[in-house]
């Protein structure tokens, strides 16, 4: 059976039935690229309510048993960051293609380990960069590659979240994150998006300083704040993480020699600040006109995308489209073998000792 | 009786703990790994074992059930988003079950709620009593409601499966000190003005001590193995009555808005047409707008406690006016009273 483009739809299936599954699940009851085939989790109870919401065909505690009997062409594994290599290598063992939740491995040579097998395998493996294909991340992409905005000068991503506050997943002392436990902490499980938004718009980065805080005396956290500049072909870029400012954005600028451009994520607008065709003298006011406009479209946007319950991570279905177009028609995909050594090149760049401030 | 009592350091845990004690019963009291247990009054007593357990983790439960004679399963998540309570509430349960059923313990009180009924359906005036049906469309209701329906769907499944001796417990709105306010009531703006929705209406309310006590009954009497009960005091007290005796004793007093209940579900009717038209109902909406939450607030209706009191002759120790007396009276630690006790001998 097809579903009118030739392609049969994938068998897939999903360990891990906790919070970011629902995105994930979103997409496969919709997507006619996807016939949802199985979900596993150690809990029978969270597996069953997973898969009676989202319409998969069966439910298993084990990934093992799941991944012999419902025989899935596509697994996501969405568990905690410390089980990704190995499920993700299993799933590969079993002949299927992965879809993993960042960070797919705790340093890049723990990735290269499962790169190298997936190729073996002769299988697709990828990781989730889901803020990549948010539609301002992906208007910028498009400027930088017209040329709108010249040669690009300088990148600042900025996130403030406040991790280390009480109530939230990573400050739970009664039952500590997983996460505690990667390389940078519980940091580890958020900066991958820094780095591959940072990766699409900036040049083989030569030389890293990164300075790594903790301002919280929060007994759980190594670091609850990074300071980092990357250099590289002539562009500065600066990563910022801190869980001391308020509120919460995700703001990332792109500033090069005709314009720069401005997003926040979290709370979406789009402010662009180029030469306008008013000519030299009037560009400042028609960019305020224009940015003004779009500043309050946004805020109306912003009220009814709560209302209709759309998130930041709006990206994922976008991410899981186009992957699943790759996997089905065999294009490239979405997220490369190349952007996931790219990244966590980097994570592990911004850890070593040797760059540290 | 060696009981072991969930969600111990919660806000109905402290009084079902304090009541165990005071009925002769050795308590294992289960709390979280990193709660302070210095605030609660009988952490040092010997007949206490503190317990230290999550119960989102298997680590450590069948340890911590094995030598029960019952399980008090009071533990669950009150707020945060869907999976943070499916976590702490549904989650929890499986493992605590799992425990249970390994190391052979077969008595459990669940302790479901009020919420897990469906409103919607039901006249107004009507009697809420046990056999009311539960909530069918829970993507109407909130995440709390799919929680303990889930949860209690649970216990009854292992019990059928593993033969546990269940009973399940369905407190109306468990009330006492630093918990007065209820959202059955309206909403609070700031703290000076309160928004009263409806005025006739009856609240379901169960003073925190009662309720403990019919808690601690059910863990005593054979005749509750198999059975569910409500919670609810004597002559439940009108929104209009309870506001009152509440204003009265604080100072300053809050203003009260009054909104009738007609006219509340006549708004929330039009937000659920307007929510069909523009976003295909799947718009996301205050709670206060959505008609089958709104309904499980406010509707006036009825409520009974009959089976709890003809079953296992429970009565409520304490009258409304006495449960407020207790609530806004100025709190005795243990120790002061031990040394008052001292000092009169």
């Amino acid at each position: 059976m097809t579903n009118g483009s030739g392609h049969p739809p994938l068998r897939s299936a999903v360990i891990g039935a906790g919070v970011i599954s629902a995105e994930h699940l979103r997409f496969l009851q919709r997507s006619p690229a996807a016939r949802l085939v199985g979900v596993c989790d150690l809990s029978k109870v969270l597996a069953r309510y997973a898969a009676d919401t989202y319409g998969a065909e069966s439910h298993y505690t084990d990934h093992v048993q799941m991944l012999e009997q419902a025989k899935p062409d596509v697994v996501h594994v969405l568990t905690p960051p410390h089980t990704h290599c190995k499920l993700a290598a299993d799933c590969l063992k079993h002949g299927t293609h992965v879809i993993v939740e960042k960070p797919i491995a705790p340093t890049n040579e723990e990735f290269r380990i499962l790169s190298t097998m997936a190729r073996w395998q002769n299988r697709a493996l990828t990781e989730d960069h889901n803020y990549r294909f948010n539609e301002p991340i992906l208007e910028m992409e498009s400027l930088v590659s017209n040329g709108v905005l010249g040669e690009i000068r300088e990148v600042d991503i900025r996130m403030a979240l406040p991790i280390t506050e009480k109530g939230g997943g990573f400050a739970d002392e009664n039952l500590p994150s997983a996460c505690h436990h990667l390389p940078a902490g519980a940091l580890h499980d958020l900066l991958p998006h820094l780095c591959y938004l940072a990766l699409r718009f900036i040049p083989p980065v030569e030389q890293v300083a990164a300075r790594w805080d903790k301002y919280s005396d929060h007994p759980l956290f190594a670091h609850d704040s990074l300071d980092a500049v990357l250099f590289g072909g002539g562009v500065h870029t600066r990563l910022r993480f801190t869980s001391h400012q308020a509120p919460d954005c995700f703001t990332v600028v792109v500033r090069g020699s005709k314009g720069w451009v401005e997003t926040d994520l979290f709370q979406p607008y789009f402010r662009l600040t180029v030469p306008r065709r008013a000519g030299k003298q009037l560009s400042p006011l028609a960019n305020q006109w224009v940015n003004g406009i779009a500043m309050a479209q946004s805020s109306v946007t912003g009220f009814v995308n709560k209302i209709r319950k759309n998130t930041p991570l709006e990206g994922m279905q976008t991410f899981l489209s186009r992957t699943y177009t790759a996997l089905r028609t065999g294009a490239e995909l979405a997220v490369t073998h190349d952007d996931m050594d790219q990244t966590t090149q980097l994570m592990d760049a911004l850890l070593a000792e040797e760059n540290r401030i | 009786m060696r009981l072991l009592v969930t969600g111990a350091a919660g806000f109905l845990g402290r009084s079902v703990v304090a009541e165990a004690i005071q009925r002769g019963h050795q308590v294992h009291a289960m709390v979280r790994p990193a709660t302070d247990v210095s605030a609660l009054a009988w952490h040092d007593d010997p007949a206490v074992t503190l317990v230290r357990a999550d119960l989102r983790s298997k680590n450590g439960l069948a340890e911590a059930v094995k030598d029960a004679d019952a399980v008090i399963h009071l533990a669950a998540a009150v707020g945060g988003d869907l999976y943070t309570q499916l976590m702490g509430t549904v989650v929890a349960t499986e493992n605590l079950l799992d425990a249970m059923c390994e190391t052979g313990v077969k008595r459990l009180i669940a302790i479901s709620s009020f919420s897990v009924y469906s409103y919607i359906d039901k006249w107004s005036h009507t009697v809420l009593k046990e056999t009311t049906p539960i909530e069918p469309r829970l993507k109407e209701r909130d995440d709390y409601c799919l929680t303990k329906v889930m949860q209690e769907n649970l216990v009854r499944e292992y019990a059928d499966r593993e033969g546990l001796q269940l009973t399940v417990l369905r407190p109306g709105i468990i009330y006492g000190r630093d918990n007065l306010w209820t959202a059955c009531l309206g909403a609070q703006a700031g703290e000076r003005w309160w928004i009263r929705i409806g005025a006739g209406a009856k609240l379901p309310l169960t003073y925190v001590e009662n309720c403990a006590d019919a808690i601690v009954l059910a863990a005593e009497k054979q005749e509750a193995i198999g059975q569910t009960f409500n919670i609810v005091d004597n002559r439940c007290p009108s929104h209009r009555t309870y506001i009152r005796l509440l204003r009265k004793r604080l100072s300053p007093s809050p203003r009260v808005i009054p909104v009738p209940w007609t006219l509340m579900r006549a708004i929330c009717r039009m937000a659920w047409i307007a929510n069909r038209m523009f976003f295909k109902g799947d718009g996301k909406l205050p709670s206060i707008l959505v008609p089958a939450r709104m309904h499980a607030r406010c509707k006036p209706l009825r409520y009974s406690n009959a089976r709890l009191r003809k079953t296992l002759g429970w009565s409520p120790r304490y009258s409304l006016r006495d449960a407020l007396d207790r609530s806004f009276s100025v709190p005795v630690l243990r120790e002061e009273a031990h040394q008052e006790s001292e000092a009169s001998a």
